[in-house]
């Protein structure tokens, strides 16, 4: 199994695409078995599990695995032994005749791999399959990837962001930098500290802690979020007691399902709710809208496609930042502000003007981040601050953001990943099946293992507990 | 050079394709017939187009919103027949305007409030009413063309509205067209207002996510596409002396074919002013040149069916070839 690494916009996907015949290369050849390869081979032989799944979802698991199946007469096709076998091999039966819209995202990923294993492919491409997975969820999903490859004559290939996979998974793992093959890391040398190393060559950014957290505690008597009997109005969660002050930055973890994200976008007046919500002792809608900014986990509910990287990073601006006291645009004063948000936030583009749906991933993800920040909130609400972001980038983030809480702001985090959770937060807080635990102080784990054992033991401790 | 900013990459290669069809439409009409080039045809295809176009550039806003509006030749219509309505009943003529242009508001208002607060499609929503709104027009009506006699008051006024004629024999639709282009322009492209429109059409959760006011806005361009269609609507009316119950229901394929070929977007976030005026613009062209040929209105039906299908597909494709590299508002 060959690992991808390498940074946002080092030519990892294009690499993928090519190598699925989506792309055509400009030069050179790809041999298999020391013959040429061409797109009418690949096509058929290598499969690709997408980052976000490019399946049907108003069919069932089983019809979007049948969809890719030669003729079968006009009929409506069923399944049959194969892929009967499939689903079972890959635990979905239960699921197998529900729309898998109404499904999570694991069986999305699973139920492309089961098209990928119907299709006999000879090339697995596994295009960061668990961004948006929990922990539990991508390893399951390894578990599948994993059984693959004990199969003979399949070339397994991962890309990802975390290194703990690519170590834990890879037999080789390849650093991609700038379009090209930076390292190869094998054996002894396959190690989290030396692909860390690897990954950073070349850029400012470190990922150590100590650089930033001085960040300090709570700062003054004012409250900046304050959430009092804060219950979902579909129940996702109940009775949830917030306090926010001004320096600090919080983080909610829980797995999906757990109602830590619907607690996050509620607190944004972005799912119903009722109870106390309180932003810098102001309840009113309106002026909380004006005091707090929210950034979405996925990048494409967050920007504005259409628009410039100038045009986003001000979208949320109105009178006076970009526009005259009677509401006329003042497009010169919009550029000059994206300019300057644009090197702060460290986004790397040709010029503002350029369409910002040209920007890699992580481009896209900072200037989420910069036009939530653009605003001058007192509070951000964040969703997952770094999915699919290389390591300079997630410093960078995390850096932005305590940054932004040093100056007397505060955070609140929805994070998957207990790295993420010790490199940026001070405190976090477990949502388990709609309760929120007690809040535990990320300084006193000396380690991630210390923290990632002491949130375990959070979840397990479940409901009860809290509610005593 | 920044208010031209939205003036910039495929966009201005889409306007100069589609200038440049213009320019050769127009060689090979001239070669064909030499009429088509003089001042006198070229002022009376501008007054032509220029009613329906103000209703396109109403539509250009609700395009770039991410919404449609399929009421407003409907709007067109009625506005028309209540103002003509009141007035020979006996409404001073001021009075009566103001209430015609009120009825295209409040129906582009009910359309934003159904889209927005029941959250029906605004295709369904405005589909329904321009079923409604037609039957309602004939309801008024008793389904009678209507004829203001010249002798009611301010008749002289009414009749200016729309075919006065200005300076250099320049008709006053053509100064209507340019004040409403200006106005919606400067709307569109040079507030704020229009900034945070294209951005709502553009990405509609984003803008919910950024806290935009995205009904307050949806309302307003709803209530101004109303406007322009009763507008419009008015100066038809006063142009051509009557009205009818269903005045305004061919509009529908020009006011979207001059919208789309302008390079709106029907998913929203997309849509020029310049852009609505050149499409409308080449759409008239085509309708001219072809009636001086002696072309039959069926062979017109179809070649500017066709013509509008290419541009759009020509224009696709050339996107696809040309790759998208600038942004296209702002």
């Amino acid at each position: 199994m060959l690992g991808i690494a390498g940074p946002n916009g080092a030519g990892k996907s294009t690499l993928v695409r090519i190598l699925g015949g989506e792309e055509t290369p400009d030069a050179g050849e790809i041999l298999l078995d020391g013959a040429t390869w061409s797109v009418a081979d690949r096509r058929g032989s290598v499969a690709t599990v997408h980052q976000e799944p490019q399946l049907f979802p108003n069919l069932t698991v089983t019809e979007n695995l049948l969809l890719k199946r030669g003729s079968g007469g006009p009929l409506r096709p069923r399944a049959t032994g194969r892929e009967l076998q499939v689903l079972s091999e890959l635990n979905l039966q239960r699921v197998a005749d529900r729309p898998l819209e109404s499904c999570s995202l694991v069986v999305w990923q699973l139920t492309e791999i089961g098209r990928a294993l119907l299709r006999d492919a000879r090339l697995f491409l596994f295009d960061e399959p668990n961004s948006a997975l929990t922990d539990e969820e991508s390893e399951q999903l390894f578990g599948h990837i994993l059984r693959m490859r004990e199969e003979t004559n399949r070339i397994v290939i991962l890309v990802s962001h975390r290194l703990r996979e690519l170590v834990h998974y890879c037999d080789r793992v390849a650093v991609v930098r700038e379009g090209a093959c930076g390292a190869i890391l094998a054996g002894a040398a396959l190690s989290e500290e030396g692909l860390a190393r690897e990954l950073v060559v070349g850029q400012e950014a470190g990922l150590s802690k100590s650089a930033a957290v001085g960040a300090g505690g709570p700062a003054g008597d004012e409250v900046l979020l304050r959430l009092a009997g804060w219950t979902h109005r579909r129940r996702r969660f109940r009775d949830v007691e917030v306090v926010l002050r001004p320096g600090e930055i919080l983080t909610v973890m829980g797995v999906e399902g757990s109602g830590a994200r619907e607690l996050l976008q509620s607190v944004a007046g972005l799912e119903p709710a009722h109870g106390v919500r309180e932003v810098a002792g102001r309840r009113n809608a309106d002026a909380i809208d004006a005091l707090l900014a929210y950034v979405p986990a996925d990048r494409r509910t967050g920007l504005f496609p259409n628009f410039s990287i100038a045009a986003n990073l001000t979208a949320r601006l109105g009178i006076p930042a970009v526009a005259s006291r009677w509401g006329r645009l003042l497009t010169a004063r919009l550029y000059a502000l994206g300019r300057q948000l644009m090197a702060q936030f460290q986004i790397k583009g040709r010029s503002a003007r350029q369409a910002v749906d040209t920007l890699s991933g992580g481009n896209q993800q900072k200037v989420a981040v910069g036009s939530a920040s653009a605003k001058q909130p007192r509070l951000v609400v964040i969703e997952e601050p770094t999915r699919g972001v290389d390591l300079g980038t997630k410093a960078e983030i995390y850096h932005q953001l305590r940054q932004y809480a040093r100056d007397g702001n505060a955070v609140l985090a929805y994070c998957t990943e207990v790295p993420e959770v010790f490199d940026l937060a001070q405190r976090v807080r477990v949502m388990s099946r709609g309760h929120l635990s007690e809040s535990f102080e990320v300084a006193d784990a000396g380690s991630v293992q210390d923290l990632a054992a002491q949130l375990a033991k959070m979840t397990e401790s479940g409901p009860r507990a809290f509610r005593a | 050079m920044s208010r031209l900013s939205f003036l910039r990459g495929i966009f201005l290669r889409r306007l100069s394709g589609l200038i440049a069809a213009i320019v050769v439409t127009m060689i090979v009409f001239t070669s064909i017939n030499a009429f088509f080039l003089t001042p006198i045809n070229l002022i009376g295809l501008v007054r032509s187009m220029s009613t329906f176009t103000i209703v396109a550039f109403g539509e250009t806003l609700v395009l770039v919103s991410g919404e449609l509006d399929l009421s407003v030749g409907a709007t067109y219509g009625i506005a028309a027949m209540s103002f003509g309505l009141l007035w020979m009943h006996g409404t001073p003529l001021a009075v009566a305007l103001v209430a015609g242009l009120l009825v295209g508001v409040l129906i582009g208002v009910i359309n934003a409030w159904i889209t927005t607060v029941i959250r029906v499609p605004s295709f369904i929503t405005t589909l329904g009413m321009l079923s409604l709104v037609q039957g309602v027009s004939f309801l008024i009506s008793n389904s009678q063309s209507i004829n203001p006699p010249s002798k009611l008051p301010g008749y002289a006024v009414f009749e200016a509205l729309g075919s006065l004629e200005l300076p250099f024999g320049i008709p006053i639709q053509i100064a209507w067209l340019a004040a409403v282009a200006a106005l919606i322009a400067f709307l569109l492209h040079g507030t704020l207002f229009g900034f945070r429109l294209a951005a709502i059409g553009g990405n509609l959760q984003a803008a919910r996510v950024a806290a935009l006011p995205i009904r307050r806005y949806k309302v307003w361009v709803f209530a101004i596409a109303g406007a322009c269609a009763a507008l419009a609507g008015i100066l038809d009316f006063s142009f051509i002396g009557s009205t009818t119950p269903n005045a305004g229901a061919n509009l529908t394929f020009p006011v979207f074919a001059a919208v789309i070929i302008g390079g709106a977007s029907l998913s929203g976030g997309r849509g020029t002013v310049l852009g609505t005026l050149i499409g409308a613009f080449f759409l008239s062209l085509l309708s001219n040149g072809l009636s001086l040929l002696g072309v039959g209105t069926f062979a017109q039906l179809i070649f500017v069916g066709l013509v509008t299908i290419g541009a759009v597909a020509l224009d696709r494709w050339t996107t696809t070839w040309g790759g998208q590299t600038q942004s296209l508002q702002i």
